[in-house]
């Protein structure tokens, strides 16, 4: 027998402790969940953005005035930096893309033109006609189309199925430095899926040996993408790839530039982040008025025990040991609270779907176009939740520490009294 | 006659009441002894302030003046901490009104003091604690009634588990404020019987405040209290 099991012994017998652990456990709940999603976002985010982009990328800038660099050139400056595993040359080119057939790359006015970003990437496309490299593109007869991964949404949106053509209209420099349109046709080899809406819907990879041709680009690269050892810290090595390429003056002034894949992510990623801020302030306080409540239910605890408390006095308890057995009934209904928080949160974080349509009657809610994702990413981060548990108990202490404080101060002879 | 040194004296108490405007003067200069092993009736009509002086002995209250010496040291002043402390080590309290915890066990009940006192020792030592509480219970002759809880108890014996409460931890003072008050006959019988044994073989100094003459006739010393103040009176 302890204070303790007085204090437990409480709780059971009066509901309305329990029914401030669910307030507590309802807002941990929520705030779990909330917290779990923005951080699957972000999770994924970085997952599909070091994928798609590279864990840093070397833009390859350099003065028209001066000879190239080449890719071995950065092979050569980078070969001993730690962490890098394997550079990844990548050819970025604009253009607008439409159904062959349709007018849309001789119809200036056609709506059925979508602008998409092309990247001549090296991994095989197996079974293409030629796998792109005798590919030319060209409108002539005997043209040959060249292969193209297409984003799954694009070719949705342009009605597109594998093995159809396409059209591509884009600039280049002509003979006379003004810019001179180029037409060339593709084919659907396949579609490209990143589980991003927004990569799916303006993206292409081609062969990039193909596209450097029919661009007549030299060097055939825009980007090195860099590739980092699974345990190095990414943003590190792209700093020490900077410092590498300065060394082998590599870098023009200002330029070529090491991305982070945290740049590569901009506003984007920002605002995930920021808006996880946010959102964990604006449901935290919903754990805050649940904690709050503790201060009514106590405080008429207090009022119902005013006997009991007399009594402990009398046989000998300091102030300071009721504002303890207080304090610790406060913790009692916060721990039940957080724990009946903790599995409901776990519950609703992956049951999200089948909540999204209880919510919503069958609708989706957290609909692709919106949320880049197909599926709401989930992840639990063992520190946001510490950090959770950490201030939902700071708040109940706070909270409990007011009726706590009146139990103490409440004079022995008047508490034991006959009311 | 009992010639080992007081273990409890009060000196001059004096204590009132605020009424509204005026005040209520219920102690005017209590002097009073308590010495181990004796049993004093403190009698007196009722409203005459038997329970204020109670209080004031058991550091419950504090008086307005005067002196309480514990074992010759002042206690009349102490914080409230210290007060908690020497009552958890020096005085058992009985009430009229039993006050025992309804939500605990009779033997959780009468552990309580012992937990109180124990402070952060207290798991090594539980084993032994529960034992020392089951004995007190055997003693008050309820040793099969230890998982009650106080309303699954007759009056007579929710009032014996709060005289093995207020015994558990040997108190050198035990003050009880009409004990007998809300019991028949037959347990009042018992209930003395109890404080009256066990209160002289632990050598303990008891204060019973009562209206019962039957119950200060069984006592070795008897006070009364008229007009705030304290006479001795001889039993016949
Ligand atoms: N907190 C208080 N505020 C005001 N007056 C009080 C207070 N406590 C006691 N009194 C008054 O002090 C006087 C003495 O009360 P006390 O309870 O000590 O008497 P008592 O001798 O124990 O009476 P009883 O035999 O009925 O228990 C009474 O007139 C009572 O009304
Ligand atoms: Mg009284």
């Amino acid at each position: 027998m302890t204070l303790l099991s007085l204090g437990l012994t409480y709780f059971r017998r009066r509901p309305l402790l329990l029914f401030s652990s669910v307030a507590i456990g309802l807002g941990v709940a929520v705030l779990f969940t909330v917290l779990a999603v923005m951080n699957g976002f972000l999770v994924e985010l970085e997952k599909s953005i070091r994928s798609f982009s590279g864990d840093a990328v070397i833009e390859n800038r350099y003065l028209p005035s001066r000879e190239p660099f080449r890719f071995a050139d950065y092979q050569a400056a980078l070969a001993q930096v730690d962490g890098v595993q394997r550079l990844e040359p990548r050819l970025g080119w604009y253009a607008l893309v439409g159904r062959r057939g349709g007018h849309a790359v001789t119809d200036p006015r056609s709506t059925d033109l979508s602008g998409m970003m092309l990247f001549g990437v090296d991994d095989a496309f197996a079974n293409a006609e030629g796998d792109g490299a005798t590919a030319t593109g060209g409108n002539g007869d005997g043209a040959v189309p060249i292969p193209m991964r297409l984003g799954r949404q694009a070719a949705q949106r342009l009605q597109l199925e594998i093995g159809d053509e396409l059209g591509l209209i884009t600039f280049v420099q002509g003979g006379d430095g003004r810019p001179a349109p180029l037409r060339a046709t593709f084919r659907l080899h396949s579609l490209l899926r990143t589980g991003r809406f927004d990569q799916e819907m303006d993206t292409a990879h081609v062969p990039r040996a193909a596209l450097a041709n029919l661009l007549q680009r030299d060097p055939p690269f825009t980007q090195v993408l860099v590739r980092t050892t699974p345990d190095a810290d990414p943003l590190q090595v792209a700093e020490d790839v900077e410092t590498a390429l300065k060394k082998a003056k590599l870098a023009l002034p200002g330029y070529p530039r090491t991305l982070t894949w945290r740049e590569k992510g901009g506003t984007l990623l920002k605002a995930v982040e920021n808006q996880r801020g946010m959102l964990s302030i604006v449901f935290f306080f919903i754990v805050l008025v649940a904690a709050y409540q503790l201060v009514a239910t106590l405080t008429l605890t207090v009022t119902e025990k005013r006997r009991d408390i007399g009594v402990l006095r009398a046989l000998g308890a300091t102030p300071g040991r009721i504002v303890r057995f207080f304090v610790a009934l406060g913790m009692v209904v916060t721990v039940a609270g957080i724990g009946i928080g903790l599995v409901l949160g776990q519950w609703l974080t992956s049951n999200l779907r089948t909540v999204e349509k209880w919510i919503s009657g069958g609708e989706r809610i957290f609909r692709a176009e919106v949320y880049k994702f197909e599926d709401i990413p989930v992840s639990v981060d063992p520190a946001s939740v510490t950090l959770l548990i950490a201030a939902t108990l700071a708040a109940a202490l706070v909270f409990s520490l007011v009726p706590a404080l009146r139990a103490a101060r409440l004079r022995i002879v008047d508490s034991l009294r006959k009311r | 006659m009992n010639d080992a040194p007081p273990v409890l004296k009060a000196l001059q108490l004096t204590k009132s009441y605020r009424v509204g405007a005026s005040r209520l003067e219920v102690l005017r200069g209590v002097d009073v002894e308590l010495r181990p092993g004796e049993v004093r009736a403190l009698m007196g009509a009722s409203g005459s302030g038997k329970s204020t002086l109670l209080n004031l002995l058991g550091l419950l209250d504090k008086p307005d003046s005067g002196k309480l010496l514990l074992n010759g040291r002042e206690v009349q002043n102490l914080g409230r901490a210290a007060s908690s402390r020497t009552r958890a080590s020096s005085v058992g309290f009985v009430f009229q009104q039993f006050q025992l915890l309804p939500e605990l066990s009779a033997l959780e009940n009468v552990l309580l003091p012992r937990r109180l006192l124990a402070g952060w020792n207290w798991w090594g030592r539980r084993g032994n604690e529960r034992r020392a509480a089951r004995e007190a219970l055997g003693m008050v002759g309820l040793g099969k009634r230890l998982r009650h809880r106080p309303a699954q108890l007759s009056g007579g014996e929710q009032q014996r588990v709060a005289i093995a409460r207020a015994l558990i931890c040997q108190p050198p003072i035990l003050l009880a404020d009409e004990p007998t008050g809300n019991l028949d006959r037959g347990s009042s019988e018992e209930v003395l019987e109890l404080l009256l044994r066990l209160g002289r073989e632990m050598r303990s100094a008891v204060l019973i405040a009562t209206h019962d003459s039957d119950v200060s006739a069984r006592c070795d010393s008897i006070v009364t209290m008229s007009d705030g103040l304290v006479r001795l009176a001889e039993p016949a």
